[in-house]
């Protein structure tokens, strides 16, 4: 600064006559300052938003593609359990009606016997004719004292008697039979309301799947329709699922790392930890492989256990193929299991030599804890937990799968909301730029507000010569 | 398709190397002369204890003996590379230790102290294991005392890449007398290595201490 100064020793004066100099510059250049000032905050504000369309064109886009991407999902997963109802549909129908022939026959056999059954019920033995008034009129004859008649009466009355008891015995016996004919009857009933059971099972589940498809099929038009709140629920649905895979996924990345831990000691017994790949011991990047093809057998086992679907031409392998690659992943997992459970024991043996070589280096004789260095309960643990962690890595490939699916999703959500942010920011910072420039004219205004009083005061003056009651407002706008 | 197979053969050729960068190797120098003849039983102690617990497979530790003439082979008392099994590596480990027992049990005691030549035998060594981080651990009063005839003169890039530390320094009687002369002395040895490309030279008091900092590389 101070060499700016004309009269180093002088300081004051300099500095003043500094600010005249900027004073008279500055109103000299006034109008063009005004101008370029103007031109550049226009530029700037241009500049922002140029870039705010951009960042609602992108917006835009990225949210047409989401939408697009998340009514196919849900066309696609609307389908497939259409699909799989249809499919649930043909299978219990296949069945149903493979057994209905013999159901039917069966039910025929039993209304045939219910019916032989009944028309043997309706036949019943005739009742003597004529006898019961015959008795009847002989009791109200009047009492006769002829033994001769008597006897006959009497005769009659005992012939009676036994041909009533007889057919009082007949009718019994009769009865009985039809009881019997009815209580053998009822095990015909009961299977006939056995049939007509699983007929009404076997209906109502058909029932209940065409409800279920009718839901289906409503959800796919409104889908097909591109409903905004069908898609709204699609979009969170997906989101849903993502979290959720994403949760599963982190908990799964704990025991990959517990696995690897687990076995990369060990390793360095059977792998030369010598060489080094990208910095790492061969050893741990195998002990690193090992993790990975535990998790691509459990990725092809759930392929071929159709719960994932990863790989399309896999799927169109037929069906002692698929049981081949899924023989093929099990066992390499059961193998990588053994192996695993095999190495955490040696690790064990490792840690227990490690720990004896520097007791004896340090000239410890025994160890402080004997009794917990020879429980075996964390060799067993260990092994158990060798075994049991491959298995459950395995099971990644279904979180991975709909993490991969919905990802998508979250990624175009993300680019649309970033996008939007972008769009409001660069619109502000656009209006702030504007703003910012018109508010340096003010300032620059300020700065040299003694001259522009003066020449103010000289317009008035010589406009009030030029033209006495016109009223001045400054020459320069 | 060629092409990136090429690119791809050559990314995982450049990115496989021989483990001797990352391993490390120490040398020992243990001082046999004067009084500091006494000092072994503890010295071979801190090697023990603080050394071979924090070597793993493919490091590499020798042991060199401080004596009147110290530019022999004679004076490696001890040197292993340890094997990259584990098992293996902590047999050797213990191998090692026996060797170090007898050398502390040896009746060694010797007239002068060539603390330079054995650092010229030393960088020799660490040179050969061509491992990544190599260190110098001198256990001595570092007052040298060469004698008539011998000539040590180091060549400028003779411990390049070598990080030397000054371990259990005993004090003589007259440092006690005059501590700034200990210090000056230490200053000297200091000054000297890393003319002598040395990349530091520091004075350990506690065998903790140098643990931690060999682990620090």
């Amino acid at each position: 600064m101070e060499r700016l100064y004309f009269w180093p020793q002088n300081p004051a004066a300099s500095l003043f006559a500094l600010w005249v100099l900027s004073q008279i510059f500055l109103y000299a250049a006034r109008v063009p300052m005004h101008r370029a000032l103007r031109e550049v905050g226009r530029m700037l504000g241009g500049v922002f938003r140029v870039g705010a369309r951009w960042c609602r064109g992108l917006a835009a886009v990225a949210s047409k593609r989401d939408h697009e991407m998340i009514v196919e999902m849900g066309r696609g997963d609307t389908e497939a359990k259409i699909g799989r109802e249809f499919h649930r549909i043909e299978g219990a129908f296949a069945k149903e009606l493979a057994r209905y022939p013999e159901l039917h026959r069966k039910l025929d056999d039993v209304v045939t016997k219910i019916d032989g059954d009944f028309q043997e019920c309706a036949t019943a033995a005739p009742a003597a004719p004529g006898w019961t008034e015959a008795v009847a009129a002989v009791a109200k004859m009047p009492p006769n004292m002829d033994g001769t008649v008597k006897k006959v009466l009497e005769e009659i009355q005992k012939s009676a008697a036994a041909g009533e008891k007889k057919a009082l015995n007949e009718f019994r016996e009769t009865t009985a039979k039809r009881h019997k004919i009815l209580s053998g009857m009822a095990p015909a009933w009961k299977e006939v309301q056995k049939i007509a059971t699983e007929v009404a099972r076997a209906v109502s589940g058909a029932l209940e799947a065409t409800k279920r498809i009718d839901g289906f099929m409503t959800s796919y038009e409104q889908v097909r329709a591109e409903d905004q709140k069908t898609t709204r629920a699609l979009g969170w649905n997906a989101t849903q699922l993502f979290v959720v895979s994403l949760l599963v996924m982190a908990v799964a990345l704990g025991g990959a790392f517990v696995n690897f831990n687990l076995i990369a000691l060990p390793m360095s017994e059977l792998v030369p930890s010598g060489n080094r790949i990208a910095g790492m011991p061969v050893s741990t990047v195998a002990a690193l492989v090992i993790v990975l093809m535990e998790i691509a057998a459990g990725v092809f086992a759930m392929e071929m256990l159709g719960i994932t679907s990863f790989f399309p031409k896999l799927e169109l392998l037929p069906k002692s193929r698929r049981r081949i690659v899924l023989v093929v992943a099990v066992g390499g997992l059961l193998m990588l299991a053994c192996i695993e459970s095999s190495l955490a024991i040696l690790r064990e043996q490792i840690v227990e030599s490690s720990t004896a070589l520097k007791a004896s280096l340090a000239g410890v004789k025994e160890h402080a804890v004997v009794r917990t260095a020879s429980s075996r309960i964390p060799v067993v643990g260990q092994a158990v937990l060798g075994f049991i962690l491959p298995w459950i890595l395995a099971m990644v490939a279904v979180p991975l799968e709909t993490m991969i699916s919905t990802g998508g999703h979250i990624v175009l959500s993300a680019v649309t909301g970033l996008m939007h942010a972008g769009n409001m920011i660069c619109r502000l910072a656009g209006h702030g730029m504007r703003s910012l420039f018109q508010a340096l004219r003010h300032v620059y205004d300020i700065y040299i507000v003694i001259p522009l009083q003066i020449e103010r005061l000289v317009g008035n003056g010589s406009k009030a010569a030029a033209v006495p009651t016109g009223s001045a407002r400054g020459a320069r706008p | 398709m060629k092409r990136a197979a090429l690119v791809a053969a050559a990314l995982l050729a450049a990115s496989c190397s021989s483990g001797s960068q990352y391993s490390q190797a120490i040398v020992a120098l243990v001082d046999v002369s004067g009084t500091y003849a006494d000092q072994r039983p503890e010295v071979v102690n801190v090697i023990r204890k603080g050394l071979l617990p924090r070597l793993t497979p493919g490091d590499t530790l020798i042991i060199i003996r401080i004596d009147s003439e110290s530019y022999k082979k004679d004076n490696v008392e001890a040197s292993m590379t340890l094997d990259v099994r584990p098992s293996k590596a902590n047999a050797q480990k213990l191998q090692l230790a026996s060797a170090l027992d007898d050398f502390s049990h040896k009746p060694l005691r010797a007239a002068h102290t060539d603390i330079r030549g054995a650092m010229m035998l030393a960088a020799d060594y660490l040179r050969e294991t061509n491992a990544g981080r190599r260190t110098m651990v001198i256990f001595s009063d570092m007052e040298e005392d060469l004698p008539r005839g011998v000539k040590r003169d180091m060549a400028p890039d003779e411990l390049k890449g070598v990080r030397v530390l000054a371990m259990n320094v005993k004090r003589l009687g007259h440092d006690n007398a005059n501590p700034t002369a200990y210090r000056a002395r230490l200053s000297n040895w200091g000054k000297q290595l890393t003319q002598h490309g040395a990349r530091e030279f520091k004075v350990v008091l506690e065998p903790e201490k140098l643990a931690e900092l060999l682990e620090e590389g």
